[in-house]
């Protein structure tokens, strides 16, 4: 009995430890971030992680003002909010109608969105331009949302979710009198909150740090540009101010910081707490 | 039957050509006088940081002072990689409306530019409005805008490649001027050992620019048709001859005598008293000397030879404005005013006193408070003297696979020094695989 208590004691310590490490390496950028931030340009060329003082705020101000970062913070906002939103509302719809309904071709429609997971953004740069200049959505915020609005990898998260939902619930749901919508509005999505709290989380932050196709999208409409735009006006060829940038990427943390502490309780939350009780 | 379709056929075919005659010879051709109507141009630019500012400065200065009324709309469009990255997206797109008047554009977007079906060369500019300006700019500015014979751009951001030294240092290391070659590099680091100064003597990885600058000053290029200027880069030139092979013989030598440290030291390091002797931009002078403030003397002096049999000089880069057809008379001539202001003696003057950068205009270096900046300050002279000096054959390198091209010679080079490969491995490694990048370059762009 003591020789297994003091296993389990072995195994907790070394876990944590390894937890604590990696916790640390996680971490240790966003500290390095926030010390090089509050820098001067001379602090920051000595060894020493920590700045002589963190009331040191110039850095922040140059960066609000040299990189227009309050009015590209709004553009960000504008973007990740409307289009990590629509993006889920198209996700949870295609996700449901994957998960609960049969008709033709469901497997061949399915696999083919998938393989839209399989294209890297990158190759598909001048074909979504194509297609946005022809939509004449150039140089609006649709534009710039409109390619995030469809997402393989959501739909395929939210299908898998949908499907270990046990299908006497919807059962249960239809003899209450609930159609499809109701179902989904008042039993599926609550009890999949976590999972949708994560991808919404999750698709803001990848929005919110979008750069290149917000910039070819906008350019002819610079007060559209994003928040990482108006980091890279930070720096330059000719001086490498990377207190300057650092200080702009910890303003342009702060809105992704505020959304995951505010989500970060429903995201741990069970999601069949409680769901099938009475 | 036949003979009916025939007949309607060749109908056909005459009726076309008529029109299509008729048509080329009835185009409207545009009578334009600039000033008798507003006009307004779109610039794209990658001027950031504080060159940002002075851009938008200029922009203004010109929609304000200008007699043609004549507006430039300045737009940022991230760094200059991001830039030619939007402008290839838009020519796939071929949606050439989006296209700005002008453009300000570095090595790397040259060839997209050129062959971009929209570029109103500047050749074509002087020809069009009859203004022949050419002479009155730096030839060795100029040469790096030039592609297969036509001159892209206009120097607007112009820069070289100069060696900067601690004087404190190597004051203290008992020596009273800038290293000149890599040999003294050697000896200015067993000086710095004698006199225990432990500061590093010199790092840096050489790239597709300072091999190009290297492999110039021993009369040869890197790759052919003069580095890619006067035509695409096919193969390698600094083989045969024997170049490449003297290079790293020498640039082995340093390491092998423990001055050389494999890795890039570069402004942040000097400012910090890591490094004695580093290479950098011209364009980087006055944040330097901002950095350094008074803690140490700051040296400037011509970019490091390989040898003293090599010539002196280094290539040109920056950046230029490029023109783009918009099919408009009146926007192409607004542009043409534009970009002779933006390149013209007071903007040069100024950006060059605000920057580092060298003016490209030779009435700027000319420009009065240019010569008080001169005076005041003398590591700004040192950019100037080294331009006059650098043979005009020097040119930068311009091939498809930029980025591959110039991490590949930074991983071979670094390779020999830490896997210490023989010098001839490394030839004949480099031989091969910056050949098999131009090879595939070539094959997807014929």
């Amino acid at each position: 009995m003591m020789k297994r208590k003091t296993r389990t004691l072995i195994q907790d310590s070394i876990v944590s430890t390894m937890a604590i490490g990696f916790g640390v390496i996680l971490i240790f950028p966003l500290i390095y971030c926030l010390a090089g931030a509050f820098k001067t340009s001379y602090e920051f060329l000595t060894p020493t992680l920590l700045p002589g003082s963190f009331t040191y705020l110039d850095n922040f101000k140059e960066a609000l003002v040299k990189g227009n970062l309050l009015r590209y913070t709004v553009n960000s906002f504008i973007i990740a909010l409307f289009g990590t939103s629509i993006r889920l509302v198209f996700s949870i719809l295609a996700a449901f109608a994957f998960a609960y309904y049969d008709f033709k071709f469901k497997n061949l429609c399915f696999f083919l969105i998938l393989g839209t997971m399989m294209i890297p953004a990158d190759v598909l740069l001048a074909t979504n331009y194509l297609t946005v200049s022809r939509l004449h959505l150039l140089n609006s915020y649709v534009g710039v949302m409109v390619v995030s609005f469809v997402s393989g990898s959501q739909m395929f998260m939210l299908r898998q979710r949908f499907m270990s939902v046990p299908k006497d619930m919807r059962e249960a749901a239809q003899i209450d009198g609930y159609g499809d919508i109701s179902y989904m509005v008042n039993v599926l999505i609550p009890i999949c909150k976590p999972v949708i709290t994560t991808l919404f989380v999750h698709s803001f932050i990848t929005l919110w740090n979008a750069y290149l196709w917000p910039l070819i999208v906008t350019a002819s409409s610079p007060n559209m540009r994003t928040i990482m735009v108006g980091i890279t006006k930070l720096n330059s060829w000719e001086d490498e101010n990377y207190q300057l940038v650092l200080a702009g990427v910890c303003i342009s943390l702060i809105p992704s910081m505020i959304l995951f502490i505010i989500m970060r309780r429903n995201m741990r939350r069970g999601g069949m707490d409680g769901a099938l009780v009475g | 039957m036949k003979k009916i379709l025939l007949v309607l056929l060749a109908v056909f075919f005459a009726l076309t050509s008529v029109f299509a005659a008729a048509q080329q010879e009835t185009a409207p051709v545009q009578k334009v006088v600039l000033g008798s109507q507003p006009v307004a141009i779109t610039f794209w630019h990658s001027a950031s940081d504080d060159a940002g500012p002075l851009v938008d400065k200029y922009v203004q200065e010109f929609n304000a002072k200008n007699t043609y009324q004549i507006t430039v709309k300045a737009i940022y469009q991230g760094q200059y990689s991001d830039a030619t990255t939007l402008m290839k997206t838009i020519l796939s797109a071929e949606n050439y409306k989006e296209l700005p008047d002008i453009m300000q554009l570095d090595a790397t977007g040259k060839l997209d530019y050129y062959n971009s079906g929209k570029a109103f060369t500047i050749d074509n500019a002087v020809k069009y409005f009859n203004d022949d300006i050419i002479g009155g700019y730096l030839a060795g500015a100029l040469g790096n805008w030039q592609f297969s014979g036509a001159q892209l751009g206009l120097p607007f951001a112009t820069s070289t490649t100069l060696t900067y030294y601690n004087k404190n240092a190597l004051k203290a290391a008992g020596w009273d001027r800038g290293p000149d070659t890599f040999a003294d590099i050697i000896q200015l680091s067993k000086d710095m050992k004698a006199k225990g100064i432990t500061m590093a003597t010199y790092g840096t990885v050489p790239n597709t620019p300072s091999l190009a600058n290297w492999l110039g000053q021993l009369g040869s290029y890197v790759v052919n048709n003069s580095n890619g200027a006067d035509a695409k880069a096919t193969k390698l030139e600094c083989i045969a001859n024997g170049a490449l092979k003297t290079f790293l013989t020498e640039w082995k030598a340093m390491y092998d005598a423990g001055a050389l440290q494999n890795q890039s030291l570069s402004t942040n390091q000097f400012v910090a008293g890591e490094v004695a002797v580093f290479t950098g931009s011209s364009s980087s002078i006055s944040n330097l000397l901002s950095k350094v403030g008074g803690k140490f003397e700051v040296g400037a002096s011509t970019f490091l030879r390989v040898n003293s049999s090599a010539q002196y000089g280094a290539t040109v880069s920056g950046s230029c404005l490029v023109m783009f057809d918009s099919d408009d008379a009146l926007r192409k001539a607004a542009t043409w005013e534009f970009i002779k202001y933006m390149t013209g003696e007071s903007v040069q003057a100024d950006f060059a006193i605000g920057t580092g950068y060298t003016p490209g205009f030779k009435a700027a270096v000319e420009n009065q408070n240019y010569k008080n900046l001169l005076a005041t300050t003398p590591q700004f002279a040192v950019a100037p003297q080294q331009l006059a000096k650098t043979p005009a054959s020097m040119r930068s390198v311009t091939v498809g696979p930029t980025v591959d091209f110039y991490y590949a010679i930074q991983n071979e080079v670094s390779d020999m020094l830490k896997k210490g490969t023989t010098v001839d491995a490394t030839v004949a490694s480099m031989d091969t695989n910056l050949q098999a990048l131009l090879n595939n370059y070539l094959r997807m762009n014929p």
